[in-house]
């Protein structure tokens, strides 16, 4: 716990500007915004209890968001799932065999086309919890491999073929999301060439 | 010396290109075989706009100044002075 007032504004300065970055990750997590505020607040007075094992200048916000995680499991008293080790490698392969079968669909082209917000968000809640969250941090909160394998406790190896294999079960679903609103029956339309980036 | 990039190459580190989380010179490498490739071309572009999809769909931030004053008196009962 922080001792003296330099100590409490520099929480104030460091850890309580991330409270709404941590509200959102809390609410991705919890789902409910009344469990997820309790969450954040439980996260911010575990942070105080905890000031001084923050390390000066390493990044305060993946180590909010490691609190909260942590908090999150242990209010829902729940074991994290063990998951089989994938293979990145494996799952870009099966990446790219997804962009042929909608190339072939006609449907290369549907996550510009169709109205996917609703259906994307649907399908990241469905996702198993191992991999929705490594989405969350990386897709949702822009956290690097490096920022969401701390958080995580996993290796980045770990975290690369996780969310691998979660972009890949999104992208099965926003495709069938995508054929049952009607898209895709009019053949492929080549992509336009421009710039790559 | 510029890293040779075949699109097998392109296909296995599509997500860390992507991610940015490559070197400068690989990334590179990767735009300009992806330039000229009619393979990888369309595959980055479906990639890339999946991923934008992603990104479009995260939620606004909150307005937490409500749920702030409540965690900063939470933090006040745990003796915070509270600076401003």
């Amino acid at each position: 716990m922080p001792e003296t007032p330099t100590d409490d504004a520099r929480f104030a300065a460091e850890a309580l500007c991330w409270l709404p970055d941590v509200t959102r990750y809390a609410r991705s997590l919890a789902r409910d915004e009344a469990d997820a505020d309790d969450l954040v607040q439980d996260t911010f007075l575990a942070a105080y209890r905890q000031w001084h094992q923050f390390v000066p200048g390493s990044e305060c916000r993946a180590w909010l968001f490691t609190i909260c995680r942590n908090r999150f499991y242990r209010l829902r008293e729940r074991e994290e799932r063990v998951v089989a080790t994938e293979d990145a490698d494996l799952e870009a392969i099966a990446a790219a065999a997804i962009h042929q079968s909608a190339r072939q669909s006609g449907l290369s082209d549907a996550f510009e086309r169709v109205e996917i917000r609703e259906a994307v968000q649907a399908a990241i809640a469905a996702l198993p919890e191992a991999y929705r969250e490594v989405a969350l941090l990386v897709d949702l909160h822009d956290h690097t491999y490096e920022s969401a394998s701390r958080i995580l406790g996993v290796p980045v190896g770990t975290v690369r073929s996780r969310l691998f294999r979660a972009r890949r079960l999104l992208q099965e679903t926003l495709l069938t999301h995508a054929r049952d609103a009607g898209f895709g029956a009019s053949g492929h339309q080549p992509t336009p060439r421009g710039p790559a980036t | 010396m510029k890293p040779m990039i075949d699109c097998d190459a392109v296909m296995r580190q599509m997500w860390d290109y992507l991610d940015g989380e490559l070197t400068d010179d690989r990334i590179r490498a990767i735009e300009e075989h992806a330039q000229m490739c009619d393979r990888c071309y369309p595959h980055v572009a479906f990639e890339r706009a999946f991923r934008d999809a992603v990104r479009a769909s995260r939620q606004a931030t909150p307005d937490t100044r409500a749920l702030g004053e409540r965690v900063r008196a939470a933090l006040r009962a745990e003796g915070f002075s509270d600076p401003r």
